[in-house]
């Protein structure tokens, strides 16, 4: 294999990616800024004062870490997934089989350009967030450990583009997929800590939220930013590396076995 | 060198139905080829698995001597492939499709043969309008140079001229000709069966999944095919007796000559003299004939 083989293609690919969500700014980045914007505004301005959450912080910088990530991997399912299904109404998804690329360059160009999309949007929550949080209380959020922040980020970010990629393959129809985000992954999300503390949860419900994975990778965040959490830091970057491993592997396994023919 | 595509007793079933029923045939360089038959007779079926669409469910493919299950992507760099079916492209332009999918090939900076094409096509004037902006024509064109952008040496044509008018149609097969001369090979399906006749140096006919006829286009014509001749009489005879003779009224007789046989031998043989004829109309056997005798089973 030519070296021109081995990273061109891949490169051109992410560049698409970027391209394509860059085309439509308003659906892909602003409202999402919009909707994490709506959630501060609601839940931790408004509401937040009547809430509290252990460690003694506030309720605001409580919710900013979760809705960061939240937002982060909303955006990098999303995108992934709507490339792919879009790719499948042109007919153009084709493109990529027939042309020289692995498997391995198509899944991690959709993962990038998903992951990128995910920290912009990611970061933006970032800066509403902090803005709210001086009005409210005259001082900036730091961040405790921007490593972290950084290392949950990207592991999650990459994780749900590949689920995205693998959702949007095996997707028969846009129902499909949107039952997938809908019934699935929001639940988890939602369930995973985003807004509420488990420390707060009654025993059982507690145990049962630690089996959710997002729990690890949302408060891997909150940790990142807050420097404490729900969950020790070292088992949830362990549960990033697997979840990341699983999905690359199922992605993998999409790309390898899923239709490429137009719906 | 290795020959551009050797297909060997290739299988492809879909559940119980096998659409490519233990099909065989190599392409030799710089030639083209047609691969001709009704729909749904397994030709598409043939192409998605060449170029990988398909995995085949036996048999094997290979291209410039690369098997294409085992090493796809080295087959995938020599093929450049149109499919039948246009493509929108909803988010970007012509000049970012082309520029993508040369990329795809590993041609960041190809932008010389990215224009050529353009220009060559007709493209260049739409090249900063959307996919979905072109009419058919357009997209079909935009198809060409998306195959052609990385310089194939093997051309995948699947039905590249279906709905397209006929200056469209002329000038893509005017353009295929041109390919040939630099050394393409090209592989082609089309219903256009006098197109296929004057372009393509051999043709295989294929039927419910098997490949029933292939050869040189004109050796084909001329094993499975007659002339008709018609003879005008300058004055009508007696019923006429002979082997060849199908039809006789008035003045008018009317043979089916083999190609092995020249006309001066049949004149001769039904004792027909040159002094005795009004005018003599001959037609040559069509491609479009050999097909339907194929597909009929008549032969």
């Amino acid at each position: 294999m030519t070296p021109h083989l081995r990273w061109t293609p891949f490169w051109v690919l992410f560049r698409r990616e970027i391209k394509r969500y860059l085309k439509v700014l308003v659906q892909t980045i602003f409202a999402p800024m919009i909707s994490s914007t709506l959630y501060l505004l609601i839940f931790g301005v408004s509401l937040g004062s009547q809430v509290t959450v252990p460690g003694g912080i506030s309720y605001l910088a409580f919710l900013i870490p979760g809705l960061v990530m939240m937002s982060c991997l909303n955006n990098c399912f999303q995108n992934s997934s709507s490339s792919i299904v879009s790719a499948k109404f042109a007919g153009d998804l084709e493109d990529l089989k027939v042309a020289p690329l692995s498997h391995t360059q198509m899944l991690w160009a959709f993962a990038f350009g998903g992951l990128t999309r995910g920290l912009t949007v990611g970061t933006i929550t970032f800066l509403v967030g902090e803005l709210f949080f001086y009005l409210t209380t005259d001082q900036w959020l730091g961040i405790a450990h921007p490593g972290w922040l950084l290392f949950f980020l990207t592991l999650g970010g990459l994780t749900f583009a590949k689920i995205g990629v693998s959702v949007a393959f095996w997707a028969e129809s846009v129902d499909q997929l949107s039952a997938v985000s809908s019934f699935v992954l929001l639940p988890l999300l939602y369930l995973g800590g985003v807004f509420f503390s488990v420390e707060n949860l009654h025993p059982l419900w507690k145990s049962v939220s630690h089996a959710n994975p997002l729990l690890y990778l949302i408060n891997g965040v909150r940790y990142g930013i807050l420097g404490q959490a729900d969950v020790a830091v070292g088992t949830a970057a362990l549960v990033a590396v697997l979840a990341l491993g699983l999905f690359h592997l199922l992605g993998l396994w999409s790309l390898r076995r899923g239709p490429y023919g137009r719906w | 060198m290795a020959s551009p595509l050797i297909v060997e007793h290739l299988i492809k079933e879909y559940g119980a139905l096998r659409a490519v029923d233990d099909v065989s045939f190599t392409l030799e360089p710089g030639e083209v080829f047609g691969l001709l038959g009704p729909n749904g007779a397994g030709k598409t079926s043939i192409i998605s698995t060449i170029v990988t669409l398909e995995r085949p469910t036996a048999g094997s493919v290979r291209v410039f001597g690369h098997d294409v299950t085992r090493e796809p992507r080295a087959a995938k760099v020599a093929i450049g492939f149109v499919p039948q079916e246009l493509v929108n492209h909803g988010f970007f332009d012509v000049s970012e499709v082309l520029s993508f999918h040369s990329g795809y090939y590993g041609l960041a900076h190809n932008r010389e043969r990215e224009d050529y094409l353009l220009e060559r096509l007709g493209l260049w004037e739409h090249r900063h309008k959307k996919v979905k902006q072109l009419s058919g024509g357009m997209k079909r064109r935009l198809l060409i140079a998306k195959a052609l952008v990385h310089r194939p040496r093997l051309l995948l044509l699947d039905e590249p001229t279906a709905g397209v008018d006929v200056a469209l149609r002329e000038s893509l097969w005017e353009f295929t000709r041109e390919l040939r001369s630099e050394g393409l090979t090209v592989l082609l399906t089309t219903h256009y069966l006098q197109e296929a006749e004057e372009l393509c140096d051999r043709v295989g006919v294929i039927h419910q999944g098997r490949l029933k006829q292939i050869g040189d286009t004109q050796s084909l014509i001329a094993s499975l095919t007659h002339r008709q001749v018609c003879v005008q009489l300058k004055e009508a005879r007696l019923p006429l007796s002979h082997p060849l003779l199908t039809r006789q009224q008035g003045c008018w007789l009317e043979f089916q000559l083999p190609y092995n046989q020249n006309l001066g031998s049949l004149l001769l043989e039904a004792g027909l003299e040159l002094s005795a004829l009004n005018d003599l109309r001959i037609t040559e056997g069509t491609l479009e004939e050999v097909f339907r005798l194929v597909v009929g089973g008549k032969v």
